[in-house]
């Protein structure tokens, strides 16, 4: 249970990382705050799937 | 920096810096600039545990009495706490290392609330990197020996019973959460509570002294009598705090030696 705050903060940093890799590609500011929000997302779903049943 | 702090006349209250706190120790052997206090507390508490271990286990008696008694209670706790909810049968073998990262953790930390000593050691990162590196370490060369170097991550980044679209999502998370961020946070954990209860005891003991020692006014005693109020309030909390550090420390590792034992089920 403990180890759940890793998950998020990777989900995170990988999906946040992929969006601001995207907008300095594409010279956008969009993909960055929407990777954050889909890696916590991942990331809570990965912590309700190993911990949740 | 540290001389000019001490020079500079002070009429105002300051509340102490992490860098006074934590960084401007002075040599206690002259030359010798590493051996500072956090290191010869570090060194102090691991005798200590040898020690107390040793005055315990020593000569075990079949019915425990006085230090044998209290540390078989410590190693009861740690063995159904922390080892056998992870470890189940393997339990018994990781013992040696589970109650020596307990006890020495513990210590480290109580140490911040101990008159005199009053510095947690593991404030200092390095102390307990030093710790999540070494457990690191083990748990990657058992993931390796029992589950194959392929198998390994493999178990790791795709566990059974998931739809495979849902894969190509998760597996980056948890090759990144166990590979990297855990030993991460393994570390953080420990040290930003030790850091930050330290600091607030600091704060809240320096207003104490300031506002009914150095500058006693009217206006400012009642300050200073919340000051120690709270400072004598924290310090059971802290006590609480290091505590759990400790077990969680140590549950971790359980955790994380478990994982890499058996992959997940």
């Amino acid at each position: 249970m403990w180890s759940v705050p890793s998950y998020l903060l990777a989900g995170m940093a990988i999906y946040g990382g992929l969006g601001w890799l995207l907008d300095r590609w594409l010279d956008m500011s969009a993909f960055f705050p929407i990777g954050v929000v889909l890696g916590v997302v991942l990331g809570g779903y990965a912590v309700y799937r190993k911990f949740g049943r | 920096m540290i001389a000019l702090t001490v020079l500079a006349p002070e009429d105002n209250f300051r509340a102490p810096s992490p860098d006074e706190l934590f960084n401007s120790f002075t040599p206690i052997i002259p030359g010798v600039t590493w051996f500072t206090k956090p290191v010869l507390l570090a060194i102090l508490s691991a005798l200590v545990v040898i020690a107390v271990c040793w005055v315990a286990f020593a000569k075990p008696k079949l019915v425990p009495r006085g230090t044998q008694n209290v540390v078989e209670y410590g190693y009861m706790f740690v063995r159904d706490q922390i080892a056998r909810p992870f470890l189940g049968k393997d339990a018994d073998r990781w013992m040696g290392l589970l109650i020596t990262l307990f006890f020495l953790v513990l210590f480290w930390n109580v140490l911040g609330v101990i008159p005199l000593a009053q510095f947690p050691v593991a404030s200092h990162i390095a102390f307990p990197a030093v710790l999540a590196i070494s457990i690191y370490v083990i748990k990657v060369y058992l993931g390796v020996k029992h589950q194959g170097g392929i198998g390994y991550f493999k178990n790791m980044m795709f566990p059974p019973g998931l739809p495979k679209p849902i894969y190509f999502l998760l597996a980056p998370i948890e090759f990144l959460s166990n590979m990297i961020i855990a030993p991460f946070t393994h570390a953080v954990r420990l040290f930003a509570n030790m850091f930050a209860g330290h600091m607030l005891l600091a704060f809240f003991s320096m207003v104490g002294f300031w506002f009914l020692f150095e500058k006693l006014t009217p206006l400012g005693a009642p300050v200073g009598v919340v000051g120690v109020i709270m400072t004598i309030i924290l310090t059971g909390f802290e006590l609480f705090i290091q505590f759990l550090q400790a077990f969680l420390f140590a549950m971790l590792a359980s955790m994380y030696i478990g994982g890499a034992l058996h992959p997940d089920h």
